[in-house]
């Protein structure tokens, strides 16, 4: 089983893009010498991680009946059906056939293997169609890579789209609004104008009128990830070190299904970063997660069809700019293999 | 860890559930950096003025304090 290159448009628009690295989930969901299964792109897919910490992603199906290797055993350098007992080795070599021994399938690979990075917490995988195997180059976000930085992940899983989760950070204006009771967006004028400016990696949406006050810019950035970047005002409460800021990804779990990641990062160093790290554990942590549940309470009541019968006004620019974006990667995806 | 959807954690970066004295620091903390300012000797008078001081007792020295946070922080 792999991701297939004869998917329709609608099926890649609907359950992520291809050709391209996403997050999948936080590293420390899958801990050594375990496995989990995992949903990605509407498919289904195992995590399997030896003792000394190597981490691979297997197609979740045994070549042999396609039951799940997620409901096999952990052999510690494979996995081993339930089933029929087929051994499958973490590049996705059939390494054993116990009932037949000397069948056919060992020795092949058939089972497919995505490439991972761990990344700040985090499990990357590239997910290539058929006609797509090898990996396209990628590139972390600098504030992921900055010594100078320190960023804690917060992830979450919501019932919506994956779209709508992107989208909504494409969309600085709903933090005056939807954020405004909360610690960090209570300020800043509620009427805006905004415009598109392109990078050499995708585009930054902000407001021409205010900087530094609320949630007032978000940068899109294509580097392989798809990722976004944004900074919002700290209260003097937390203290030295500026503004923090959100590197964001979406893991397209399934059509209705997303994995939410949100590296929280901040400038700080020294004294000042142990401040902010014991600030936000104890106190900042809370309050940025019940802002992002008023994130999750909308975008989960948002009906289906909520992007088939809207009014768009200049606000929206910068959605209207990612959909076309994706609608046009989607379409070029599903020709890709005619 | 639990692998049933949806994983909604709100505290994701503890170690333990802060002790009374943690939370009683970070929320002095937070008053003393509103009212007195980001300045490392700021912060500890501060502290020291509300009588908020080290597990052991003492009131805060610069050291000290550097010290704590990096134990709290780390």
């Amino acid at each position: 089983m792999t991701l297939s290159s004869s998917a329709t448009a609608e099926h890649i628009y609907a359950t992520g893009l291809r050709n391209q690295w996403h997050p999948v989930v936080p590293s420390h969901f899958v801990a050594p010498g375990a496995m989990r299964k995992v949903t990605a792109l509407g498919e289904q897919w195992l995590l399997f991680r030896r003792s000394d910490g190597a981490l691979s992603m297997l197609a979740d199906r045994c070549p042999h009946r396609g039951a799940p290797l997620s409901l096999g055993k952990h052999l510690g350098d494979r996995v081993a059906c339930w089933y029929h007992g087929v051994e499958v080795e973490p590049d996705g070599t059939v390494s054993s056939v116990p009932g037949l021994p000397g069948c056919s399938l060992e020795g092949k690979k058939l089972v497919t293997s995505l490439p991972v990075r761990e990344v700040a917490g985090a499990i990357l995988a590239y997910f290539g169609d058929e006609e797509h195997p090898e990996p396209v180059a990628l590139t972390l976000p600098e504030p992921l890579t900055d010594p100078g930085v320190d960023a804690f992940l917060c992830y979450a899983e919501w019932d919506a789209p994956w779209r709508y989760a992107v989208e909504n950070l494409l969309d600085p204006m709903h933090g005056a609004f939807l954020h405004h009771d909360s610690h960090t967006m209570f300020d800043g004028d509620t009427t805006a104008k905004f415009r598109i400016r392109e990078t050499g990696r995708g585009y930054f949406f902000e407001k021409t009128d205010q900087r530094g006050v609320n949630f007032d810019w978000v940068e899109l950035c294509r580097t392989g990830v798809d990722w976004v970047d944004l900074s919002i005002p700290y209260p003097p409460s937390a203290g030295p070190g500026g503004p923090f800021g959100i590197v964001g990804m979406v893991c397209p779990v399934g059509e209705r299904r997303s994995g939410v990641f949100f590296w929280r990062y901040r400038r700080v160093e020294d004294w000042q970063r142990a401040s902010w790290r014991f600030l936000y554990r104890t106190l900042i942590e809370q309050r940025h997660w019940d802002v992002l549940e008023q994130d999750r309470v909308m975008l989960e009541a948002m009906p289906a069809d909520a992007d088939q019968q809207e009014n768009l006004y200049q606000h929206d620019l910068g959605v209207v700019r990612l959909r076309r974006l994706y609608r046009a990667a989607a379409e070029a995806q599903s020709t890709a293999g005619a | 860890m639990t692998d049933t959807w949806p994983y909604l954690d709100v505290h994701q970066s503890r170690t333990h559930e802060p002790t009374p004295y943690e939370y009683k620091l970070a929320a002095t903390l937070e008053e003393v950096y509103t009212r007195e300012g980001h300045e490392l000797a700021d912060v500890v008078r501060g502290l020291n003025a509300r009588q908020v001081h080290a597990a052991d007792g003492a009131p805060w020295t610069e050291e000290s304090f550097r010290a704590e946070m990096n134990r709290l922080g780390a």
